[in-house]
């Protein structure tokens, strides 16, 4: 009833889903999630003294505790969060496909991988696995895409899935495998490889800086060839665009997005296939109005499942990547129990 | 209209010996393939097990092994060979055995290669349930009945939420793809819930270990084993003939609905049984049956086969998994991951593939 209002002129036309409306009310609930996340918490420090420390007024513990634990760690999860939601939405136009995400394709498992690694090679956690991380993300994300143009699997969104969820438990047998062999890296990156926001360096954040802004001005440049491209090869190639080029780019384009989520917050899977679901259902499946959208219900989702991480098993913390399978797989369930899987 | 007569003639059946009790009341088919095929898989998994008693901290000869095992060796070689080692290969062949007779019969209930219970995410929940009793319930028996009950559960949810899709596509198995995902965060919850030293008691059901299995669940489980093994063995020809068609059962004389259940009753129950014993070791469900079926060309439904594969794959996976990275031991859940993903993955990107078994 209320979508009805929203979406239909009162003579019965369809008028524009209306992106703004969507898009104030997502930063409003953002801003809430956000402070929440701030003021909640597993430790002593109760919501009424983390309101002072905010304002400038709190003893000195409950200053340490939101400006070198809580801050940067939802300063993460928003980027995080944008980040894979984005990859999503970029990554299911590109395979047309609503199930295709890259936790759940194996993107996030290559770039797991790739760390692990580099780091069973002698490298340093803090210096080397951003570009690492990186460059898994890219080869996991070729792999899956080449796949899916394979003859008789492209034709399957599920047959798809089913792949990648193989590719991406095989890399993550041989990612615990490596770990076996070296019992430094494995204390290193045991947590990190559940996938959590929590204690990481905002140093990483720094350096992921030039790769997330490259990949905003790459979207911002494939965002209306790939809007042509999900209406079909032929028409993109009429409308002036190269679609090989446009695939490249936007294998890129997720390959940064998704090596950098995973360089913060480690292997987080289900993000990327919820984002854009809920963003499509509420202004519709153009990717040029939904991405948009995705940039701020990712935040609002990953934010929100670290700050329930910590208050469900406090006085210790769940891994981040429980929280969304919970919520991410009842949705694979409602997609793939729709009669008719849409294409996009 | 011709009614013709009933015509008494033996039909030329290659590659079976027939063999006939003298006054005509019973006659056997013996297929010779099958034959041939389980009589080396019995043998390669003897060796095998000899192999997995032999490799260790303290290695044995192949004799030494033999001797302790019958009671005539040196006292220090029989301690280590029936006390230490022998209760792992039995649970391996044991747990391998059942998960591979289940996924055989949840492939052709199923008609589809790709429904193992692995990959639909039986396991994944008969070890959250099981975990969850190593957590909440002290009695060493409660984790195989609470893991048969989380199998029983899944399959419900699996089979109601794929409900009118059929279990043919694909759709039936990304059901239970997100089931199985729902069950693994269950038991990371429980896990990350409880003492640490509690969640390290049950950390071995989470990935698939054969070491330091307690002799009373191999009892159960060789229980579990032989129960389902002669109750899968009398479905076998209704299945047979549910392997042709959807309908033929039906005209056979078969009551359909009863074989569908009592064969989906065994399969879940022996995962159940397996799992509680080496937790969710799900590729040898799939690995099992597709060797037996190739060794046996395809020719019905290579229960027996599937079992001394399912072993084999199991023992030898194990004795790999130990020796790789001897003193530390990988689990055999890691090894048969990476062994079997690839071939599961090539199953799915061949664009020939065949769904039915």
């Amino acid at each position: 009833m209320w979508k009805k209002l929203l979406t239909q002129r009162p003579n019965g036309v369809a008028r524009p889903y209306p992106l703004m409306v969507w898009m104030l009310l997502g930063a409003a609930l953002l801003a809430l999630v956000m402070l929440s996340s701030l003021l909640i918490g597993a430790g002593d420090i109760s919501p009424a003294a983390a309101w002072q420390a905010l304002l400038g007024q709190g003893h000195e513990e409950a200053n340490f505790v939101i400006r070198e634990l809580r801050a940067p760690r939802t300063l993460l999860g928003l980027i995080t969060g944008a980040a894979l939601g984005c990859a999503g939405a970029l990554m299911q136009t590109l395979a047309r496909n609503p199930l295709a995400e890259p936790g759940l394709l194996g993107v996030s498992a290559g770039s797991a991988f790739a760390v692990t690694v580099a780091l069973l090679l002698g490298a340093s956690s803090t210096t080397l696995s951003v570009y690492v991380a990186q460059a898994g993300a890219l080869a996991g994300c070729l792999i899956v895409l080449s796949a899916a143009r394979l003859n008789g699997v492209g034709n399957d969104p599920i047959r798809l899935v089913l792949a990648g969820a193989t590719l991406s438990s095989l890399l993550l047998a041989l990612t615990s495998l490596l770990l076996m062999f070296d019992q430094r890296t494995a204390d290193e990156i045991r947590f990190w490889i559940t996938g959590s926001v929590a204690g990481r360096d905002l140093a990483t954040l720094k350096e992921l800086l030039p790769s997330l802004a490259l990949a905003a001005v790459l979207t911002l440049l494939i965002i209306r060839p790939l809007a042509a491209l999900a209406l079909g090869e032929t028409m993109a190639t009429n409308l002036g665009h190269k679609p090989g080029r446009i695939r490249f780019v936007a294998v890129i384009v997720v390959a940064l997005l998704v090596g950098a989520a995973t360089a913060m917050a480690g292997p987080i899977i289900f993000v990327g296939l919820v984002v854009p679901f809920i963003a499509r259902t509420l202004v519709g499946a153009d990717i040029r109005r939904y991405l948009w959208l995705c940039l701020v219900i990712g935040p609002i989702i990953l934010i929100s499942a670290d700050t329930f991480s910590r208050i469900i098993v406090a006085p210790a913390e769940l891994p981040l990547g429980v929280l969304t399978a919970m919520i991410g797989a009842p949705v694979l369930l409602a997609v793939v129990r729709a009669n008719r899987l849409p294409r996009l | 209209m011709q009614v013709l007569p009933f015509q008494h003639h033996s039909l030329p059946l290659k590659g079976f010996w027939v063999l006939k009790s003298p006054r005509q009341g019973i006659s056997l088919l013996v297929n010779k393939r099958a034959l041939v095929v389980n009589l080396c898989l019995m043998l390669a998994l003897g060796l095998a097990g000899t192999l997995s008693l032999a490799a260790g901290s303290v290695p044995l000869s192949a004799t030494e092994v033999w001797l302790a095992l019958l009671g005539k060796g040196d006292p220090l070689h029989e301690l280590v060979v029936r006390e230490l080692r022998l209760v792992r290969v039995l649970a391996g062949i044991g747990t391998g055995a059942a998960f591979a007779v289940a996924g055989c019969l949840m492939q052709t209930l199923a008609r589809n290669r790709l429904a193992t219970p692995g990959i639909i995410g039986i396991d994944n929940a008969a070890t959250a349930f099981a975990v969850a009793s190593v957590v909440g319930v002290g009695s060493a028996l409660a984790p195989p009945a609470m893991s048969i009950v989380g199998a029983i559960l899944a399959t419900t949810l699996i089979f109601a939420l794929a409900g009118g899709s059929g279990t043919q596509g694909y759709r039936f198995i990304v059901v239970g793809l997100g089931v199985g995902a729902i069950a693994g965060a269950v038991t990371q919850l429980v896990l990350s819930w409880v003492a640490i030293d509690t969640a390290n008691a049950a950390f071995p059901w989470t990935i698939g270990s054969l070491n330091a299995r307690s002799p009373d669940t191999l009892l159960l489980l060789a229980a579990g084993l032989t129960l389902g093994g002669i109750w899968a063995a009398t479905l076998v020809r209704g299945l047979q003939a549910l392997r042709v068609s959807e309908s033929l059962p039906i005209t056979l004389g078969f009551n359909s609905k009863r074989l569908r259940t009592q064969s989906l009753i065994v399969a879940v129950g022996l995962t159940g049984v397996a799992v509680a014993v080496a937790g969710p070791v799900g590729m040898v469900a799939l690995l099992g049956p597709e060797i037996a079926r190739l060794l046996c060309r395809h020719r019905g439904i290579p229960l027996l086969s599937s079992a001394l594969a399912g072993a084999l794959i199991m023992v030898l996976a194990d004795l790999l998994g130990r020796l790789l990275l001897a003193p530390l031991e990988i689990p055999v859940g890691i090894i048969t991951a990476v062994v079997g993903s690839p071939y599961l993955l090539w199953m799915l990107l061949n664009p020939n593939f065949r769904n039915q078994p």
